[in-house]
């Protein structure tokens, strides 16, 4: 029990400890779509190498006092000057960047979202191997050398359906020399969208019946035969050209179009005792699945209706619905 | 691979040059194979960057690093020494360099490589040398800039020009870290240089070595003397006494076979002002030291021996500077001791007959020692003897009747030999002293620099009531060798450095290069007397001077000084730089308004235009209104308008704008009411 406790109030601690140093950076730092580097956001601290460096450079100054080299002081004072005034060097790479937030493509949940980001400078000096990292995300290296700004993009795998905030961003340099580490934490105030993992179910059951234009079909979509087109991994096998590839054609799917003026609803009914994450992902697999078809389909939920219509903008607000559903000042 | 591990190929390219820039200057002192390793390593990693080999396997690693440690052991017989350890050091640089796969591997290389340079002023602290392994550091401080600017393929220039500014950044406070840094003595001992030859003289002269030697250009020593520069017929440099001829050649005695009583110099009574002066030696791997006679020395550690001269606690092996007094007309062992006498009156039985049988029959003639001695060096002077350095051979036992009698062509060292070997004969002790004699007076910084081919031997006689007199019989064979030097001796023969017809000193003539020459060797006085030979008597001195009294404040200030003076300015240059969106004056006076209007509350926010700010603004301060919509048209005008008649409408506009600007001085306003809040 005591080992327990002990640990726990450790645990505590370092929680504690985080948290206020989170405090002391958001004050510092605070969250902004952009963010300039300055004296009050940079951080610099010999980096390992750096440290390695100052033992190396301590066996070279022993090595000048025992042999009495006065050429090997003067060597050994450069190279630790040259520690110092690297320093400026470091400092001057990182800072008055400013670092912008443009945006977050929308992803669902265990896949990437992309940051697109941008950086730019302020006085035409060049900089090299910006560092740019978001823990658990990707991480890159920029240079600002011809350009006076530079887009580029990091993806963070994203959780939960809803708002993902990708936490703070780790911007970091150890140009020219790698003797000093020079960085920053910045919170860019830029979340992605994360959607509800589309959850398949049986066919999509029942027909609402109080709609006003249009009844809920089956969505085989086999109703009229529109062409052939190359397969592609996840289409039924019921709809491979088995005939064609017995002769030879290739792997080649049937498709079919379904009649635009049949639109389905996708309704927050339609799956009767399952949980709200469920019916969530299921609505996302249908929007999905109907999409793929260009069919027209509207949205339900309880306290929305999005009438139906099909394409690309449509779906992406049907999804941020789905994706926000249940959250605080979801719809926008 | 993580991004961060990633080694650019310019990096590469850039440590390739290092590798073969670091080596170089330590080739003569490799065994062969060892450049092999080099070539092998380079040839391996740039195959690997081809893809064409992988990195070499861990087996295979540790059979190249045993079989270098083999192959060391065997090239110099230990481990132990200087030269071994820095062959291993180079060998571990060119094998760590095959494994060059990791940023964190270029970062061992580079460092070992800074280590590399400081090996190399273990063995030449040479100007030429500085500058070469400045280039060096240069070179390896640009390998470590290349290696952090990834995706840079092509050669750039601009790499090595940072690499190059950092260091001439770093350079100041070097200099000032340099003199200030205290000088402790070694902490322990280090291996030293083992392996190299001695250079200059030798404790062992036989007819022809001295000849030899003055077929070198070589620096031997350079001195400054305080007050007037003696002339050169006065400038012998004594360094070895030479009192044992054995089968024709003549040595110093040794350290032991001379009595404890012995060891010590008789007291030497100085009078009058004795000529100061500090010298420093070229390393020659010996003991021995130079003076005028009779010299002491305040160096600590520099002893003084029973003949008179100066040596060294240790081998010379780098530049080695002490001072010294003379006092020239000093009496030198009025006293003979017994033992002394025997040793400098002992000749080998039986050789040369006819020499002795003429130096008895001579003294006979004449009724003093002294007088003796004239009529040895008169002979030396009427009769035809040539100076030469082609003597031709005189060998075999009765060497010095051979030269005195029959060829009578000789070199400074058959002259002394002969002399000494007939005052001995005649039962007068004499020896032979070996050093340099005369030097060249360089008029640029007022040196005395002794070549090598300065090098000469004389005779030192004791005369009763005198004590040992110094008598040169190459001054009275040939008195221009001794007033004038050694080229000027040989002019007529012209074998003055014949073996070397590229020295520079063969080319004294050429006025210009002459120049060149001298003021290069000025610089070497000054760059071994200030940085080589720094020590701590000479950094009190400079603090004394610079400082006054040393205090621990005064030191202090000087140092955060000497560093805010140095890396202010970087700071600036660093954080300068051309906007990339350059403002315009307009701009730029605007926005000072609106950072005056900030201070007291009315914040300007971004994407506002200019006419709604300032109605916001005359709202929160009525009184202003006037002044703001004076500014915010003036503005307006000169951002959105392009003026009918150019730019000379365009500077009155501005004029304006920086008069109003600068009157423009708001009040903050206790209850302005709504207008301070920017619309959302």
């Amino acid at each position: 029990m005591g080992v327990f406790s002990r640990k726990g109030a450790k645990r505590d601690h370092t929680r504690r400890l985080r948290a206020g140093f989170e405090k002391w950076v958001n004050r510092r730092i605070p969250p902004a779509r952009e963010i300039t580097l300055n004296q009050r956001r940079i951080f610099i601290f010999p980096s390992r190498i750096g440290l390695f460096f100052s033992v190396c450079l301590l066996v070279m100054l022993i090595a000048a006092i025992n042999f009495e080299s006065n050429l090997s002081y003067g060597l050994t004072f450069l190279l630790m000057t040259l520690f110092i005034v690297s320093i400026l060097h470091t400092y001057a790479n990182l800072s008055g960047l400013t670092i912008r937030a443009l945006r977050a493509t929308p992803a669902f949940p265990g896949q990437l979202s992309d940051f697109h980001l941008m950086v730019e400078r302020s006085k035409k000096r060049d900089h090299f191997a910006l560092y740019f990292f978001w823990p658990n995300g990707s991480e890159i290296l920029v240079n600002l050398v011809e350009e006076d700004s530079n887009r580029f993009q990091l993806h963070v795998p994203v959780d939960k359906r809803g708002w993902f905030n990708p936490g703070r961003l780790l911007v970091e340099s150890t140009y020219p020399l790698g003797l000093l580490r020079c960085w920053t934490w910045i919170d860019l105030d830029i979340s992605a969208l994360v959607y509800p993992g589309p959850l398949a179910s049986p066919d999509l059951p029942g027909v609402a019946t109080d709609t006003p234009d249009g009844a809920a079909v089956p969505v085989t979509g086999n109703d009229d035969f529109y062409g052939f087109r190359g397969y592609r991994i996840g289409d039924s096998l019921r709809q491979v050209h088995w005939k064609g590839l017995a002769k030879g054609q290739g792997v080649q799917t049937k498709q079919y179009t379904a009649y635009a003026d049949r639109s389905v609803w996708l309704d927050w009914e339609q799956f009767p005792g399952a949980g709200v994450e469920q019916r969530l992902s299921h609505l996302c697999y249908w929007a999905l699945a109907f999409e793929e078809r260009s069919e027209e389909y509207g949205l339900r939920l309880p306290g929305l209706v999005i009438q139906p219509a099909s394409g690309e903008k449509h779906r992406d607000r049907v999804l941020k619905e789905l994706a926000l559903f249940g959250f605080e000042g979801a719809t926008l | 691979m993580n991004v961060l591990q990633q080694v650019p190929r310019n990096a590469l390219v850039w440590g390739i040059i290092c590798l073969f820039a670091l080596v170089a200057p330590h080739a003569v002192r490799l065994p062969f194979w060892v450049l092999g390793v080099y070539l092998l390593a380079v040839g391996w990693r740039w195959q690997v960057y081809r893809g064409r080999w992988s990195f070499p396997r861990r087996k295979l690693k540790l059979a190249m690093i045993v079989s270098s440690f083999v192959g060391i052991y065997f090239s110099y017989g230990s481990f132990i020494g200087l030269e071994p350890t820095v062959a291993l050091l180079l060998t571990a640089f060119a094998l760590k360099f095959t494994e060059l796969a990791h940023r964190q591997d270029a970062y061992v290389l580079i460092f070992l490589g800074y280590f590399v340079c400081l090996t190399e002023f273990l063995f030449s602290q040479d100007l030429l040398m500085t500058f070469y392994s400045l280039l060096c550091v240069t070179l390896l401080t640009t390998t470590l800039v290349a290696l952090h600017q990834p995706g840079q393929h092509q050669f750039n220039r601009r790499t090595i020009r940072l690499a190059f500014v950092m260091l001439l950044q770093a350079l100041p406070l070097m200099v000032v870290l340099f003199f200030l840094f205290p000088r402790i003595g070694p902490l322990w001992k280090m291996p030293t240089s083992s392996h190299t030859g001695t250079t200059g003289m030798s404790d062992f002269m036989k007819p022809g070595d001295i000849a030899s030697l003055t077929q070198s250009d070589e620096v031997a020593f350079r001195v400054k003397f305080e007050g007037e520069i003696p002339p050169s017929s006065d400038l012998y440099w004594r360094g070895l006494v030479m009192s044992k001829l054995e089968n024709g050649a003549w040595s110093t005695l040794g350290l032991y076979s001379v009595p404890a009583k012995e060891a010590r110099p008789q007291a030497v009574s100085t009078t009058g002002d004795p000529l100061i002066y500090s010298v420093i030696m070229e390393p020659t791997n010996q003991q021995w030291l130079y003076g005028l006679r009779y010299a002491i020395s305040s160096t600590p550690g520099v002893m003084a021996t029973s003949d008179f001269r100066l040596i060294s606690p240790t081998p010379v092996e780098v530049e080695y500077i002490y001072r010294a007094r003379s006092w020239t007309g000093a009496e030198l062992e009025p006293k003979l001791s017994e033992w002394r006498r025997k040793i400098e009156t002992r000749l080998p039985p039986n050789a040369n007959p006819r020499s002795r049988a003429f130096a008895l029959e001579m003294r006979d003639a004449v009724e003093s020692d002294a007088a003796f001695m004239s009529l040895i060096m008169n002979k030396f002077t009427t009769e035809t003897y040539v100076y030469t350095l082609k003597p031709g051979q005189l060998l075999g036992r009765d060497a010095i009747d051979q030269f005195l009698f029959e060829s009578r062509r000789g070199f400074c060292e058959h002259y002394a030999s002969a002399f000494v070997f007939v005052m001995r004969a005649a039962g007068i002790p004499a020896r032979v002293v070996a050093g340099y004699q005369g030097g060249e007076v360089n008029p640029v910084n007022k040196t005395v620099i002794v070549h090598q081919f300065d090098a000469h031997a004389w005779a030192e006689v004791w005369i009763k009531g005198r004590g040992w007199v110094r008598a040169d019989p190459t001054a009275a064979v040939s008195p221009t060798r001794i007033e004038m030097g050694l080229e000027e001796a040989m002019e007529s023969e012209g074998s003055f450095l014949s073996e070397m017809p590229l020295s520079p000193v063969r080319y004294r003539s050429v006025a210009l290069l002459n120049e060149l020459r001298l003021r290069y060797d000025a610089l070497t006085y000054g760059w071994q007397s200030w940085v080589v030979g720094f020590d701590s008597g000479q950094q009190m001195q400079l603090l004394h001077r610079v400082f006054g009294e040393i205090s621990a404040r005064t030191f202090m200030a000087a140092f955060i000084g000497s560093w805010a003076l140095v890396l202010i300015p970087v700071a600036i240059s660093l954080f300068r730089g051309k906007d990339t969106f350059p403002m315009s004056p307009a701009d730029k006076y605007y926005r000072m308004f609106c950072h005056r209007l900030s201070l007291i509350g009315l914040k300007r926010v971004s994407g506002e235009a200019p006419g709604d700010f300032a109605r916001r603004v005359v709202a929160a301060i009525p009184e202003e209104t006037e002044q703001v919509w004076n500014i915010t048209s003036l503005y307006a005008r000169m951002a959105y308008e392009t003026g009918a008649d150019g730019n000379r409408n365009d500077q009155n506009a501005l004029e304006e704008l920086i008069r109003a600007v600068s009157k423009f001085k708001p009040k903050a306003q206790r209850n302005a009411g709504g207008g301070l809040h920017p619309p959302v």
